[in-house]
């Protein structure tokens, strides 16, 4: 008993030494395997400086762990709409641009802008705060949502083509026995049934919360899931799923490494992405119980450069949000590695920012109305 | 043929012998069916780790290459090493402390006892997600004096507040077995009440402590919710590492592999430890054949 | 036991008022005002207004699903792990501790990954399919089948330990005694055993109930999302932030708690087998 504890002890007193470590800290809360470990590594070999990742799964539980006050986070990689509710909530800090001189290596794509320019107006209409998001955020990724289908229903990939949202929320009409899948977050849920409707997913009121959950209870889910969605759909197991396009990207790169062509993957599942869609971009930004913030701003300013922002989109299937990163991804459009064309061949296809489409970035609502979302969610659930 | 003396039947004696046989049989298919059901999961997991691809849905080829990737996913290492420190401390400090706070609520007289007992079981009952929370906003309150206070010490405390009362519930039992004439007898001899205590109850209540350590290091080891909250920067331990990566992206088979050693590892251990036990009976048996010495509680 | 050692209860008197009353006391009363992250201190006061949650069709349908799962579960446990429990008392092998730490192993392995497997091999197309080349589910994922399953192969060992313990203190002379007066195997289990272990089914029973009542991640994974429980609503109350009525409800299941203390103490009036 004795010798048992002695030995625990010294092992986790063990532990204690190896954790300690002079070397400055930065500390970045981001979503799981949402970086490219060579990425990390460069970094840290650049500046000196250790990275520490926490990882969580939603931008509720980072505003969470900010809004308590109980951590000191020097980056946060928050998507849109939680931007929105940190900066009028105050918990941010503005970022430094005379810190961050790769800013005028790289050009913010269109729909970037977009999305900074329309957080901007919703913010406005909200609280009659005129707030520029680039002085506090920085785009890491952004990307689409679409509806993930089996390309093994036959004529389903058609249909879509044709009819669109229908398909998916009209289970009389379409596929009555095609599997649907829907992302559980209540906003996604409510957003789609909106973009379906032909409403801005951004608007409220009760009629319009109604109108959603009769189409909700319509639809027939068989799954409330996040990534199971996807990889349902690659098992054979689903449908059809409303969710991150860069969802399919991540299964579809994963197959493409283990030795499928592009076409083979697109023949068992694939993604359609409607006219009308929502978009996200998560962004780096400062929290103001950030400690070292100096860091921040290098770990920030390395990742303005074209370069690391592509390197760090090889593992990680969203957008990259620079021009300048995105030709250099496109170059390797006639390379002679398979991997990097394939690479490059599905970023051209699903991030081809050619297509016209209306985007929609998700604003933060107020907590009374997500409150009353997410009830009804519940209750589509519940049935 | 008419009955001239009873059998034995008639005495209430039935023959089982046959249901009996039948009856062990289906014992046994029972017995195999639920342990089965017990290591499913774990047996899947150990079918994932095995898997050349990274697919969760179909076996491509067997591969070991996970096992071999383990040392190299940074963070999954940092994720395991924080739960071993911290698994590690909190069941040492929970058995150590839990015993002896055993020991003193063991001295109290029967009705507090039975209060403290009481309220000792709300953390164990408690649903995880409020006591997260709570602990949180109790923590919180600590951070005006030491503001770096969350991290690994907070989340010892946390895991310390619901593995401690297991360990007393196990240790409480024990204590109420040993001989109360084993103290004073050892304090007639002039030994001094807290040498005593080392040297005569804590032997004799060793099996409890025991089964308290092992039962706070299940507990300590697979928590989620309450780790989640009371966390700080940068110290993410296994399950909250787990929880975050399986939410949204792929996760690493890596962690599949992790788990299924763990596992493994502890069954060689458990089943060297049977063995040993049994060679060291063996030879008592051998010096001293007329009684067999028992080394188990 | 020495009066003197008394002292050695003082800091855990301490640390479980603390830690285990305060925030009862925060939790009720942020259930019962208007208190959130954009309210200053200026502005708190009491509503009762939260209490509508209770009464909202989901919240009441989800406290059903967890009431319905949760003694279901408890019985299911109760049939098996105490028959497993037996097994084991009466196994010829010696070392017990071996056998029991045999059963609690698999807690060991992360809780998500346990479930996300069984998810996992519960759906029509899965990796024991692609090996063995047939179903061992069907194709269940999804159903109440499926939830049922998970909590109750989760949850079992604690059943089991807390009837072994209570069994293992059963003096065997007492089967002996009642079969020598007549009884049959099976008469002798009702009437001696079983009364005897009653405790470590009751402590047992209470193990399992509650954590399936509270618990949220097994019916979220192995349902598809599509069993709510009422675990589940609290989690998502307090990840949207809405703390009033996470904090409201959590009272309530804390006063299901609460019931259930009272009911170990009933049966057993020194509340310590609790294991």
């Amino acid at each position: 008993m004795k010798k048992i504890v002695l030995v625990a002890f010294l092992l986790s007193l063990s532990f204690v030494l190896v954790a300690c470590n002079s070397k400055p800290k930065l500390r970045i809360l981001n979503w799981g395997e949402y970086i490219n470990d060579e990425v990390v590594e460069k970094f840290e070999k650049e500046y000196g400086i250790d990275i520490v990742i926490s990882v969580a799964d939603s931008n509720e539980l980072f505003y969470s762990k900010i809004k308590s006050k109980t951590t000191a986070f020097d980056i946060v990689i928050p998507s849109d709409y939680m931007i929105e509710k940190m900066v009028e909530e105050n918990m941010l800090l503005q970022l430094d641009y005379s810190l961050l001189p790769n800013r005028s290596l790289v050009t913010y794509m269109d729909g970037v802008n977009q999305i900074f320019a329309s957080m901007t107006e919703t913010t406005f209409a909200r609280s009659g705060l005129n707030i520029n998001y680039n002085n506090y955020a920085v785009p890491y990724f952004w990307g689409t949502f679409g509806i993930i289908y089996n390309n093994r229903v036959e004529g389903l990939e058609e249909a879509l083509e044709e009819h669109g949202w229908a398909v998916y929320f009209e289970p009389n009409n379409y596929f009555s026995s095609a599997r649907r899948g829907m992302y559980a977050v209540p906003q996604f849920a409510y957003a789609s049934a909106m973009m379906y409707l032909g409403n801005n997913p951004n608007e409220y009121n009760s009629a319009l919360l109604a109108q959603t959950k009769t189409v909700l209870q319509n639809s027939n889910f068989v799954e409330w899931g996040n990534d199971t969605l996807k990889r349902n759909i690659e098992a054979n197991n689903l449908d059809m799923a409303f969710t991150y396009t860069g969802d399919y990207l991540d299964r579809l790169y994963i197959q493409l490494s283990e030795g499928k062509t592009l076409e083979e993957v697109r023949a068992t599942f694939d993604i359609y992405i409607p006219d009308t869609t929502m978009v996200f971009i998560d962004s780096m930004v400062i929290p103001n119980t950030a400690k070292n913030i100096e860091g921040a701003h290098q770990f920030i300013n390395f990742l303005l450069d074209p370069e690391n922002a592509a390197l760090n989109a090889e593992v990680v299937g969203y957008a990259v949000a620079f021009e300048e990163a995105f030709d250099i991804i496109l170059s390797y459009l006639n390379s002679e590695d398979i991997e990097m064309k394939n690479w490059a061949t599905a970023n051209s296809i699903y991030y081809n920012m050619e297509i016209e489409r209306t985007y929609y970035p998700l604003t933060s609502l107020q907590p009374s109305i997500i409150d009353s979302i997410s009830t009804m969610i519940d209750q589509v659930r519940t049935g | 043929m008419e009955k001239q003396y009873a059998s034995i039947k008639d005495y209430g004696y039935r023959d089982f012998t046959k249901l009996n046989k039948i009856y062990s049989i289906i014992k046994k298919l029972l017995v195999i069916l639920i342990v089965l059901g017990l290591y499913l999961s774990i047996i899947v997991i150990a079918i994932q780790s095995l898997n050349e691809s990274r697919n969760l849905s179909s076996f491509t080829r067997l591969s070991f290459q996970w096992y071999l990737n383990i040392v190299r996913e940074q963070e999954l290492m940092n994720a395991i090493k924080n739960t071993f420190l911290v698994s590690s401390i909190a069941t040492v400090l929970a058995t150590f402390l839990g015993t002896f706070f055993a020991i003193g609520l063991y001295a109290l007289s029967k009705k507090s006892r039975v209060l403290w007992m009481l309220l000792n079981n709300v953390p164990i009952l408690n649903a995880d997600i409020v006591t997260g929370f709570s602990l949180m906003l109790m923590f919180r309150l600590l951070m005006v004096v030491f503001p770096n206070i969350f991290g690994l010490f907070t989340l010892v405390m946390a895991h310390l507040f619901f593995t401690m009362p297991f360990v007393i519930l196990s240790v409480m039992p024990k204590l109420k077995e040993t001989d109360p004439n084993l103290m004073d007898a050892a304090l007639d001899l002039g030994i001094k009440p807290y040498k005593a205590l080392i040297k005569v109850v804590i032997p004799a209540i060793k099996a409890g402590i025991f089964s308290g350590m092992l039962l706070a290091l299940t507990m300590s080891i697979d928590d989620f919710v309450i780790s989640y909250f009371n966390t700080g920067s940068g110290f993410d331990n296994l399950s909250i590492w787990i929880y975050a990566v399986i939410g949204r992206r792929n996760l690493t088979p890596s962690v599949y592999a992790f788990s299924t050693l763990l596992t493994l590892f502890t069954m060689i251990g458990l089943l060297t430890y049977q063995f040993l036990q049994r060679q060291k009976k063996g030879k008592n048996n051998e010096k001293n054949s007329t009684s067999s010495v028992s080394s188990q509680s | 036991m020495n009066k003197e050692f008394r002292v050695l209860s003082r800091p855990y008197m301490v640390w479980l008022s603390v830690l285990v009353f305060f925030p009862i006391l925060a939790m009720i009363f942020i259930g019962f005002s208007n208190l959130d992250s954009s309210v200053s201190i200026g502005e708190i006061s009491l509503s009762f207004s939260h209490l509508n949650i209770l009464t909202q069709s989901s919240t009441i349908i989800a406290f059903r699903n967890s009431l319905i799962f949760a003694l279901a579960t408890t019985f299911i446990c109760f049939i098996f792990g105490y028959f497993i429990a037996y097994e084991i008392k009466l196994s010829k092998f010696k070392n017990k501790f071996v056998l029991l730490t045999l059963v609690i192993l698999p807690m060991w392995s992360n809780l998500i990954l346990r479930t996300e497997s069984l998810a996992n091999i519960m759906s029509e197309n899965n990796i024991l399919k692609s090996l063995l080349g047939f179903n061992i589910f069907g194709n269940i994922a999804g159903t109440w089948m499926a939830v049922l399953f998970g909590l109750v192969f989760t949850y079992m060992p604690f059943m089991i330990l807390s009837v072994y313990t209570a069994l293992e203190k059963i003096d065997f002379a007492l089967e002996e005694a009642a079969l020598d007066l007549g009884l049959t195997p099976l008469k002798k289990f009702w009437k001696v055993v079983f009364p005897l272990s009653l405790k470590g089914v009751v402590t047992g029973s209470i193990m399992v109930f509650l954590p399936t009542l509270a618990g949220f991640a097994i019916p979220k994974i192995l349902s598809r999302g599509q069993i709510v429980f009422i675990g589940n609503i609290i989690d998502n109350k307090f990840i949207y932030t809405n703390y009033n009525h996470g904090a409201l409800l959590a009272v309530v299941i804390l006063i299901f708690i609460l019931g259930s203390i009272l009911l170990i103490t009933k049966f057993d009036k020194e509340g310590e087998t609790l294991l």
